[in-house]
């Protein structure tokens, strides 16, 4: 593979993995306002 | 030649994705797992089906009494702890006009007489004007400290009293727990389960938002003793606060369990006694120099035995 193309590929896979964790974080974060510290614990196992 | 450093690419290229599941798998079962509601849709804030405690709708959740003589004029906005929603919804049920309450499917409309915020959200908007009443425990210092700032002094009328009590995952083998070992675990002092005759496990010692009104009981619990940062919560076996009727009785959850203090389980009983250390009172708070009479007549009626009778059929303990 040469170098440009192996330079692109692992740019495009490390711009979707911070993508995905981004909206992960994002999905948590809006969940995490609406719970209550009850469901929380209860959901923690 | 090629084929080495093709296999090295290959081996980067795979190594950065292991990397990145790693870390989503980690976000996933340590964050959303713990933060999904399974409560509906569309109808849950703080876990409270929201619609369930609407007055006029002729929900059973909603307790209150007929008869009685109708706010007429200039009806108070109403608002309060997300915790007491039963006791100012079964207020308003019972001396409200109808048509003053105004819920448009997931939350109360602008111009309705009543809201639904929570703590923190209610005592700003007593302070700004927003709101006339507030049903909620005692505010914090920050609380107290905006309203000065704004030239606005609060009266506090208590109407009822509930439990603040600790709750722990029900497969925590722990179940009891006293008023020092709280500290310890909040000052950072006691950090494994162990310690308290339970697994080998961190304790994961969850806190609240700052001003809420069980953040706020906790910082009263703690007095001096400064509580510490919550880095390690994502990790061990959790801790956690809240108010007794909002975990038994609004949201039922049975994936909890609530610790008993010094062996004293809080019940209505211990909690009218004192035998139950840590009840808080529930207070009905309005602006000082407040000129509407009806925040007053409202009051009077909390106050009233009929009032208390709702404050008791709602789940809470009633002035004695």
């Amino acid at each position: 593979m040469k170098d440009k193309t192996f330079a692109v590929i692992l740019s495009l896979v490390v711009a979707a993995g911070i993508g995905v964790t981004a909206v992960l974080m994002v999905h948590g974060y809006n969940l995490w306002k609406e719970i209550s510290i009850v469901e929380m614990i209860a959901n923690w196992v | 030649m090629d084929r080495k450093k093709l296999i090295k690419q290959l081996a980067v290229i795979f190594a950065v994705i292991m990397i990145f599941v790693g870390i989503d798998l980690a976000i996933y079962s340590l964050f959303i797992v713990r933060v999904t509601s399974h409560h509906s849709p569309g109808m849950q804030k703080m876990s409270v089906e929201v619609a369930d405690y609407v007055p006029f709708t002729g929900s059973e959740s909603v307790c209150s009494v007929e008869g009685e003589e109708r706010l007429e004029g200039d009806i108070p906005t109403i608002d309060g702890a997300a915790a007491l929603l039963p006791i100012y919804a079964g207020f308003v049920e019972s001396i409200y006009p109808e048509d003053s309450v105004i819920f448009n499917g997931e939350d109360y409309d602008a111009a309705s007489a009543m809201h639904y915020t929570n703590t923190r959200g209610a005592y700003k908007d007593i302070v700004d004007g927003n709101a006339d009443i507030i049903i909620c425990a005692q505010p914090s210092d920050e609380q107290l400290a905006y309203a000065e700032q704004n030239g606005v002094e609060l009266e506090m009328v208590q109407v009822g009293s509930d439990a603040f009590v600790f709750i722990v995952n029900a497969n925590n083998p722990v179940s009891d727990i006293t008023i020092d070992q709280i500290r310890g675990i909040y000052s950072g002092e006691i950090t494994n389960w162990s310690e308290l005759g339970g697994d080998f496990s961190p304790i994961a010692a969850m806190r609240r938002n700052k001003n809420s009104g069980s953040e706020t009981a906790l910082e009263k619990l703690m007095g001096d003793t400064p509580i510490k940062p919550d880095y390690t919560a994502l990790f061990g076996s959790p801790i956690g606060f809240s108010f007794r009727y909002y975990v038994t009785g609004m949201l039922a959850e049975g994936g909890v369990k609530i610790l008993t203090i010094n062996g004293i389980e809080p019940t209505p009983e211990t909690i009218a006694d004192g035998s139950y250390p840590i009840s808080g009172g529930i207070y009905a708070v309005y602006r000082k120099g407040e000129t509407n009479e009806n925040v007053y007549k409202a009051i009077d009626f909390m106050l009233s035995p009929e009032g208390q009778k709702i404050v008791e059929q709602s789940g809470y303990i009633p002035l004695s």
